[in-house]
């Protein structure tokens, strides 16, 4: 590929420099590279063994913290985005509601759930408040969007002959758009529900309460088993929840 | 509605969509109380344009509309949500809520007079759903108020469509290719239907139709659009070959050809 003798040379070590840099520079200890080992096979044990009982107490109120977190988030957002989303819509209204919504839309959306939750916890303290409150901005940025793109596909011919019968704008959206996005906006808030509880486990991380406060609390207790219950219970619940999600769907629409 | 005044006169209407050359420049019609006007042209010619600026759902640029006497042209928006309830306006492909009910659809009709809240809760007037229930008997479809809109054919869906548009109590119906997505057997009902219902009513009415003998057949006085002017205006019998000529430019040959053929729509 490179044709000068020279060019070659010099890249190879150029290269072989870079290495042996990186060799000096990042302190390698086998000593721990050896405990590590030791964990990770603790880790594959417990992993085989998950173990419901010991910290049961704790895991349940964990569940129940995120199932609750999520549902309270959901419906929050869902109230919210609404109007947001209705507001973000081209179709429906004039162009300085429509830039406010989609700006706070977009600021909804701006930050990964992490670091919101991490700014959350420092202004409302370590607890599911902080975790509902992040949720909650997530989920309006997300159903926001999503819901004004809907309402920005529907059919205009009902809208326009419910102009033409004297509708207020009011009653235009009621029966003219809602009815054209409802079974978007039910497969949205369903999925939304799946990633709010998945991701109730994750904030958790960071002290935003739920089944994640409790999933940091066994893995810094090196207690594997119970890590390996809880990451089994949350496949599960998520599990649960797309079956469930599909049965609506298919009752709903 | 006062006796003597024309139901609707256009003046020197001119329609443009944004800078490019007018779609309808310079329409002036009159149209007596009751008389049914069927409105022809090639697909580009403006009719579409023409009704939608009776409503205005375009802002003409200039010109003068009247509603048995009331500028329409004039009216601020306000007031304009009162004027439009008078116009009642059937759709080329329905303009249907298609997950709705049959009977929700009709009665969205009475969105212009029933109240927000009451049309969130589904709480229409008494009268307006006895009158949804005689409007739905009257277009031929008892039996089913409650089916959902998605599950009618292409002809009762324009039935729901003229429910809906009697039910505004209109002056004057504005119709916009009421058959285009219909087979011709179903298009005569439909134009039957039509015309039968704005004779009982006394309503003047503008129809536009692409289909020549049809137009011929169910509407009194025909007036030709061609690139945005009228070009013809008089009864069907005046309608020859020289006239279609000047409506349809080239494609009139083809268009006659066409309607012959289906048979349906020849005994004129």
């Amino acid at each position: 590929m490179i044709e000068s003798a020279v060019h070659r040379g010099v890249i190879l070590g150029g290269l072989a420099l870079y290495g042996l840099l990186v060799l000096v520079t990042v302190e390698i200890d086998p000593a721990r590279i050896a405990e590590g080992l030791s964990r990770t096979g603790a880790f594959f044990v417990g992993w085989l063994r998950p173990d419901f009982v010991t910290r049961w107490t704790d895991i349940r109120a964990g569940l129940l913290e995120s199932l609750a977190m999520t549902a309270v988030a959901t419906a929050a957002a869902l109230l919210l985005s609404v109007p947001l989303g209705l507001g973000a819509a081209r179709n429906l209204v004039p162009g300085p509601v429509y830039t406010t919504a989609r700006g706070v839309l977009a600021v909804a959306r701006a930050f990964h759930e992490i670091l919101v939750a991490i700014l959350f916890v420092a202004m409302f303290g370590f607890g599911p408040f902080a975790g509902v409150v992040t949720l909650v901005l997530g989920s309006v940025g997300f159903l926001g969007k999503l819901l004004a793109e809907a309402v920005e596909e529907v059919d205009p011919a009902p809208l326009e002959a419910l102009t033409t019968a004297g509708a207020s704008w009011g009653s235009r959206v009621v029966f003219g758009v809602l009815p054209q996005v409802m079974p978007r906006v039910m497969g949205l808030v369903l999925y939304r529900l799946d990633i709010n509880f998945r991701e109730s486990a994750v904030i958790g991380l960071v002290g935003a309460g739920g089944i994640g406060a409790t999933l940091t609390t066994a893995v810094s207790r090196y207690e594997f088993e119970s890590v390996s219950a809880i990451l089994i219970l949350i496949i599960g619940m998520v599990f649960g929840a797309e079956v469930i999600a599909g049965r609506l769907r298919q009752r709903l629409l | 509605m006062s006796e003597g005044r024309p139901a609707l006169r256009i003046r020197d209407l001119v329609v443009r969509y944004g800078r490019a050359a007018p779609v309808i420049c310079g329409v002036s019609v009159e149209l007596d109380p009751k008389e049914i006007v069927g409105l022809i042209g090639a697909s580009a010619a403006g009719k579409s344009t023409l009704l939608r600026a009776i409503q205005r759902l375009v802002e003409p640029e200039s010109g003068r509309i009247f509603l048995y006497g009331l500028e329409l042209t004039r009216l601020p928006r306000a007031e304009l949500r009162g004027a439009r309830r008078r116009l009642g306006m059937i759709f080329q492909e329905h303009a249907l809520i298609e997950r709705l009910t049959v009977m929700e659809n009709v009665l969205a009709g009475t969105l212009g007079r029933t109240g927000f809240w009451r049309s969130v809760r589904r709480r229409f007037e008494p009268e307006d759903v006895e009158e949804a229930f005689d409007l739905l008997e009257r277009v031929g479809l008892t039996g089913l108020e409650d089916s959902r809109c998605d599950e009618l054919s292409g002809g009762q869906k324009q039935r729901v469509g003229i429910a809906r548009a009697l039910i505004q109590h209109p002056d004057v119906l504005l119709v916009d290719e009421p058959t285009a997505s219909l087979d011709p057997a179903t298009s005569v009902r439909i134009m039957d239907l039509i015309t039968e219902i704005c004779s009982e009513r006394g309503l003047a009415a503008i129809i536009n139709l692409h289909d020549v003998p049809l137009a011929r057949r169910f509407c009194p006085r025909i007036i030709g659009l061609q690139d945005g002017g009228v070009v013809f205006d008089g009864p069907p019998s005046a309608l020859d070959d020289a006239v279609l000529q000047r409506v349809y430019g080239d494609e009139a040959i083809s268009t006659q050809a066409d309607a012959t053929a289906d048979g349906e729509t020849v005994g004129h």
